[in-house]
């Protein structure tokens, strides 16, 4: 009777390799980081499908890409630092077979637990996301850019197995991660495009998706780049045991390396760079599109198209509308107009209802590229609607719809609405021209019990605002303006909206 | 013959590590012996497919180490204990045993039997699923033995089996190579003599590079006679009435 129990399952390499791995003892920290940097970092963003996705691709991997190349690098060089060099060399088996159960080991943990924490943001998302479902674009991209820092890790090992190999590859893992992010942060219409093969492009504006589906060329693009870099790397790898032996000639290294596996490696690393090349050339082509980036070779025409929905609407005296993925702060934003539509309902001109329209900042907005057909912020149409976006200038539907319903949000939100109305949308929020506009907006929101708002200020060179008032002066008015009765405040405005919008009134006639 | 070597040389730079070594050896245990540097490690080292010769012709278990196919044949069929070995410490015993198992390419389904035989074999039964990196210098060399016998091979190279192991594990390991010389060409390189009386049916000495006597170990303590040799045992007499002569040659 033996005393070593004998296994029931067949053993394979690649399982002994998974359950010995060193990448094992690094999920625990991977987990930690993941839950104080990304996780937080998603929760803390509009529960917006595309909005929360982006963190995959961003926080997720500078996080992951330096414990990546680090690991592999540390089991690459495993078999230098061990000296199991001469005795491997005895083995049937080929290296690059070896290898490959070493990487297979390392992958297969680090994409569990890559995978397992994109499932606890998407859980987490589902949970509170009100429309839509999760993309999986950004989840392709991240375990691409996962599967490539581990490559090139694992290749700097196998290639040079030091002691130090590791952790320089750690670092060199961190560089490239930031180094790619401040590109890809600093590319703009215009300019250069290849910084956009970096994933961190991929921040989206906090409605990209909604009103619009993003298309998938960057991923694409991004997928195929990265994809090229670790075949690339893989024949490389390949290659590797020829140029080893290469002191007694090239010829000989394909010898004893096999002429097979050597073709195989040419090829390997041919398709590799043939695809990052074409890749980092498509790329050179994008344009800034309705919700992302197109590149023509790719694009397909048809997903500009907008995206149907049937808007979630609340209130009485002004109904407000949202498109269904910020249902969660539509209650909020209603309730925050409601008292201040109160005070303008049946002046002319007064917005009948409320409507969430698409973002036009960032790219599109440079480009001029505001979606045809579709409304811009501030009061238009007949019946007259005022329209906003989830970027609303000092009130933004960023945040979690809790932290939306607070009294500076709630007044930032009203401000916005009673100076666009006022003064139009070029000076919506604080950039209020008038003091006598000051005064009004200040004085309504005193009325229904709002904090006083705050404005940017031209000031005069005698310290006066410009239109020859001080900030003292501004607040009485806005006081006594206040101190009317809700119908006289009423009637005042009736009469005199339209001087008011011109600017023509002074500050000592608003009563 | 499990190993033929014909005028075998192999350099390193100008360095000649192996010098013209020919040799013919079958079934049963050769004792490679010789001073610090005499060429035996890279002899062995060739033996094992892992350097090519720079010149000469080399034959393994009837087949040339050369070409791939032939290699691959040779490598299954071969078992190898390097001086230094190497090894994994978040392994245990059996893990380890069973890679190298696998990376000789035995059947899978047969491979947890041949690892649990290979592990007994050794004495590390009771150690069996302990850490690499809980064991001491002698079990690890254990270890190393284990992963060498696994496959049953038809030509095992040993080098420097015994060093680190206790009297006891010794005569064990001696004991074993006695009755794996039965069936396989075992050959093991080392500085210890005794070793080479009690488990070897022939012995090769070498120096410089070069094969200085062949012969048994009865051959070697009757040179120890004969001649001026210095040493506590016969054997260690005749190794050093041969190494005086050889340098003296030289």
């Amino acid at each position: 009777m033996t005393a070593v129990a004998l296994s029931r399952y067949r053993p394979r390499v690649l399982r002994i390799e998974i359950r010995r791995s060193v990448v094992l003892w690094s999920v625990p920290l991977l987990l930690a980081l993941f839950f104080f940097d990304s996780f937080r970092t998603a929760a803390g963003l509009p529960p917006v499908w595309t909005v929360r996705s982006s963190v995959v691709t961003t926080n997720m991997i500078a996080d992951f890409g330096p414990f990546a190349a680090g690991l592999a690098a540390w089991v690459a060089s495993r078999e230098g630092r061990r000296k199991t060099g001469d005795l491997l060399a005895t083995t049937v088996r080929p290296a690059w077979a070896r290898q490959a159960s070493a990487l297979g080991a390392t992958l297969f943990w680090l994409l569990l637990t890559f995978l397992a924490e994109v499932a606890a943001i998407y859980i987490d998302t589902a949970r509170q996301a009100t429309w839509g479902g999760p993309p999986l674009w950004p989840v392709a991209v991240g375990v691409a850019e996962v599967v490539t820092f581990s490559v090139i890790g694992f290749t700097a090992g196998a290639l040079y197995p030091g002691r130090f190999t590791a952790p320089l590859a750690a670092i060199g893992g961190f560089l490239l991660a930031e180094i790619g992010y401040h590109a890809a942060l600093g590319v703009q219409p215009g300019t250069s495009t290849y910084a956009l093969l970096s994933p961190a492009t991929a921040v989206p504006l906090g409605d990209d998706g909604v009103f619009y589906h993003v298309a998938p060329d960057l991923a694409i693009a991004q997928v195929m780049f990265l994809g090229g870099i670790t075949v690339a790397l893989l024949g490389l790898l390949t290659l590797a045991p020829v140029f080893r032996v290469s002191y007694r000639g090239l010829l000989a290294g394909v010898s004893r390396v096999g002429r097979w596996l050597c073709v195989a490696g040419v090829a390997l690393l041919a398709a590799g760079v043939a695809a990052a090349a074409t890749a980092f050339s498509l790329t050179g082509t994008a344009k800034p599109g309705v919700s992302g980036w197109d590149i023509p070779a790719l694009h397909d025409a048809a997903s500009d198209q907008p995206v149907p929905y049937t808007p979630d609407c609340a209130g009485t005296t002004l109904p407000v509308c949202v498109q269904p993925a910020f249902s969660a702060f539509l209650p909020a934003a209603a309730a925050a107009l409601q008292p201040v539509a109160a005070e303008l309902k049946g002046l002319p001109g007064a917005p009948v209802r409320a409507e969430l329209v698409p973002d036009g900042n960032g790219t599109r907005n440079t480009q001029g590229m505001l979606f045809a057909g579709m409304p811009k912020p501030g009061v238009s149409g007949a019946p007259p609607v005022y329209n906003f976006n989830s970027d609303n200038g000092m009130a933004p539907l960023w945040g979690s719809p809790a932290g939306t319903d607070n009294a500076g949000w709630r007044a930032g939100f009203q401000q916005v609405f009673l100076s666009t109305f006022l003064a139009g949308a070029q000076h919506a929020g604080m950039n209020i021209v008038t003091p006598a506009q000051q005064a009004v907006v200040t004085g309504l929101m005193t009325a229904i019990g709002s904090p006083a708002p705050q404005f940017d200020q031209a000031f005069s060179g005698n310290g006066q605002v410009a239109g020859g008032a001080s900030l003292a002066q501004i607040a009485a008015a806005a006081q006594r303006f206040a101190s009317l009765s809700p119908a006289a405040r009423h009637a005042w405005l009736a009469t005199h909206l339209a001087a008011l919008r011109a600017g023509t009134i002074t500050l000592d006639q608003v009563p | 013959m499990n190993i033929e070597l014909s005028d075998i040389t192999r350099r390193f730079g100008r360095n000649v590590a192996v010098d013209g070594v020919s040799l013919d050896v079958g079934a049963g245990v050769l004792g490679l012996l010789g001073p610090n540097g005499a060429g035996k490690t890279s002899l062995l080292r060739m033996l094992a497919t892992i350097l090519p010769p720079s010149s000469g012709q080399l034959t393994l278990l009837g087949r040339d180490p050369r070409q791939p196919a032939d290699r691959r044949e040779i490598r299954r069929r071969l078992g190898y204990l390097p001086q230094n070995l190497g090894y994994y410490p978040s392994f245990t015993v059996v893990e380890f045993v069973e890679y190298f198992a696998l990376l000789k390419e035995m059947p899978p389904h047969l491979v947890p039997k041949a690892v649990a035989a290979a592990v007994e074999k050794v004495d590390l039964g009771p150690r069996a699923k302990a850490k690499l990196r809980t064991l001491s210098g002698g079990m690890l060399r254990r270890v190393g033995i284990a992963q060498a016998i696994v496959n049953e091979p038809e030509l095992l190279l040993f080098d420097e089996p015994t060093a680190g192991l206790d009297p006891e594990q010794r005569v064990a390991f001696r004991t074993l190579i006695r009755d794996l010389g039965q069936t396989a060409t075992v050959v093991v390189s080392t500085h210890l003599v005794e070793d080479v009386g009690a488990a070897c049916s022939e012995v090769a000495l070498m120096s410089n590079g070069k094969v200085v006597f062949r012969g048994t170990p009865e051959e070697l303590t009757a040179r120890g006679e004969a001649g001026q040799g210095v040493g506590d045992a016969p054997l260690e007499r005749g190794y050093s009435a041969i190494l005086s002569a050889a340098r003296s040659a030289s």
